[in-house]
């Protein structure tokens, strides 16, 4: 048997792709329905091509050798001789699968920074006014703001708006002159101007004008600072201006989740961006004997180089034949995705942006001025030993949200660059979900 | 046809679609504030949307630290903000 962990694009293309020769597939997911974030709904899925959706659902649904485990949060996964087992929690219950085989699917999640009011209510990712309205039917604001870098937030802005917001703003830090670095990977992949065309049909439809080189630097009882930033992300002074907004959506691309190839001992890297990945070999394999990874987990790359990728673990997985055109479409799509890497870099000027006071990790409540202290005032030369001062990431969230700004704070104070080493162990966690310890002593359902 | 339930946060009565989740449903009812946090008294709401940041935490019957944008809400579910 082949678990496939995630049931989003690239775990349902690796489901697909391993079910055609009758491999048995148990497809674990986190919520009800299947779609992963990327294609959240309520009941049918709506946007760019959501016909893509529908098809592979279909084709999942209709497969008679995948069985879809629906709102299992995995909290484990460990090797026990040939087999590696996957301990998950499901309505309360803890029970176990094993398999020979995993493909781990695990997606990503907004990255954020911090900044004056990040953790006021209104202020949110994109990823949630997204979540709440397309999978919750539920409109997160009357005026909102989008801001942050990359392609990501035009969906989530034109769909608010078509759900009836006022968009006040549409705001990237980044110039769209930066995609002239990336000709070649514009003309080989010429189908993304008709996604642009879309949604500036849609922007146009709905008034959103597009601001470029600001970025949302405040946030209080309901006004918004919007400072106008350079290439490097500072601010450039006597050039801010207040919006009133109920809602600031800001995101700066996203953070894969490593837990569970963490906890396997799945080989890690940093890629270009600073965003800690898994290395796969060509057929998505990684470091790890009868583990497979694929999606963002391998390099941020959206949902089309994750259905490439979650198609070749898949096959790979199944022991069936990898045509060589899947492969160079994957080559395709990786350079398109290195573009959207040079095109919505995330700079170090933001560092500029917090206050004495802003929170920097939201859990444990510590604020800029505690991690600057560890370091000047307690001798914290890295964020390991300011983390272990101050507490920061050490919340429920596992240092989810603030383990990479605490580094790059901790870097910029120390003013040594954060080590590929600091940055992949701030990356992995020991559990991969919370899990309380009744639970844990509890008896198992294995099966 | 979806059902409308009814459950409380802090006794307050709430209305909501079968199915909806606890943070959706409170958002939804202009419920922004889902919490105090313990050392500032600082109020919080939802904010990654998706389970990864554990600041929409709530009490659900009694349960404490449940992540109230995973969380279905049923009916007659007594919901309250942490302390």
């Amino acid at each position: 048997m082949i678990i496939v962990i995630g049931a989003g694009p690239a775990g349902l293309a690796a489901a697909e792709a391993a079910s055609r020769n009758g491999s048995e597939v148990a497809l674990i997911d986190s919520s009800s329905r299947m779609g992963g974030q990327y294609w959240r709904h309520r009941s049918k899925v709506t946007g760019y091509r959501s016909n893509r959706a529908d098809e592979i659902f279909a084709k999942v649904s209709a497969a008679q050798s995948i069985t879809h485990i629906s709102e299992a949060n995995i909290w484990s996964a460990e090797r026990e001789g040939n087999l590696i087992r996957v301990n998950y929690l499901q309505g309360g219950i803890e029970s176990s699968l094993t398999a020979e085989k995993v493909i781990i699917a695990t997606g990503a999640y907004d990255r954020t920074l911090p900044f004056l009011g990040w953790d006021t209510p209104g202020s949110m990712t994109p990823g949630a006014a997204q979540s709440l309205l397309k999978g919750q039917g539920v409109l997160v604001g009357k005026r909102i703001i989008v801001a942050g870098t990359g392609p990501f937030l035009l969906p989530v802005a034109t769909g608010l708006a078509e759900a009836g917001a006022e968009i006040v703003a549409l705001i990237d830090a980044n110039s769209p002159l930066r995609w002239s670095l990336s000709p070649l990977a514009l003309l080989t992949n010429i189908a993304k101007f008709s996604e642009l065309v879309y949604y500036a049909r849609l922007m146009r439809k709905f008034r959103i004008r597009p601001h470029f080189g600001r970025a949302v630097t405040t946030f209080a009882n309901g006004v918004a600072t919007i400072s106008a930033v350079n290439s490097g992300f500072h601010i450039k002074s006597g050039k801010s201006q207040a919006m009133r907004a109920d809602v600031v959506a800001v995101g700066w691309g996203f953070v894969p989740d490593l837990s569970l190839g963490g906890i396997l001992g799945c080989a890690q890297r940093v890629d270009s961006d600073g965003t800690v990945i898994f290395e796969v070999d060509e057929n998505q394999l990684s470091s790890q004997p009868q583990i497979w990874i694929a999606g963002e987990a391998t390099g941020i790359g959206g949902a089309d180089l994750s259905l490439i990728e979650g198609e070749i673990a898949g096959l790979a997985a199944s022991g069936q034949k990898i045509k060589h055109a899947l492969l160079t479409e994957r080559v395709r799509k990786q350079r398109f995705a290195n573009a959207l890497k040079r095109s919505y870099p995330v700079r170090d000027g933001w560092r500029e942006w917090i206050t004495s006071n802003t929170t920097i990790c939201r859990c444990e409540e510590v604020k800029s001025q505690e991690i600057r202290d560890s370091v000047s005032e307690l001798g914290a030369e890295d964020s390991r030993t300011s983390k272990l001062f101050t507490r920061a990431g050490m919340g429920l969230c596992q240092g989810r949200m603030c383990s990479r700004n605490v580094s790059e704070i901790v870097s910029g104070i120390t003013q040594c660059a954060v080590t590929d080493g600091e940055r992949i162990a701030a990356s992995n966690r020991p559990i991969a979900a919370p899990i309380s310890l009744g639970q844990l002593s509890d008896g198992k359902n294995s099966r | 046809m979806t059902q409308t339930i009814t459950f409380t946060f802090n006794g307050i009565p709430i209305q909501c679609e079968e199915g909806q989740s606890i943070a959706a449903a409170l958002i939804n009812s202009d419920q922004r504030e889902l919490r105090k946090t313990r050392f500032g008294d600082e109020p919080r709401s939802i904010f990654c949307g998706i389970g990864i940041c554990f600041d929409c935490v709530v009490v659900v019957n009694g349960v404490a630290n449940q992540r109230s944008c995973l969380i279905e809400a049923h009916d007659g579910m007594k919901v309250e903000s942490a302390q």
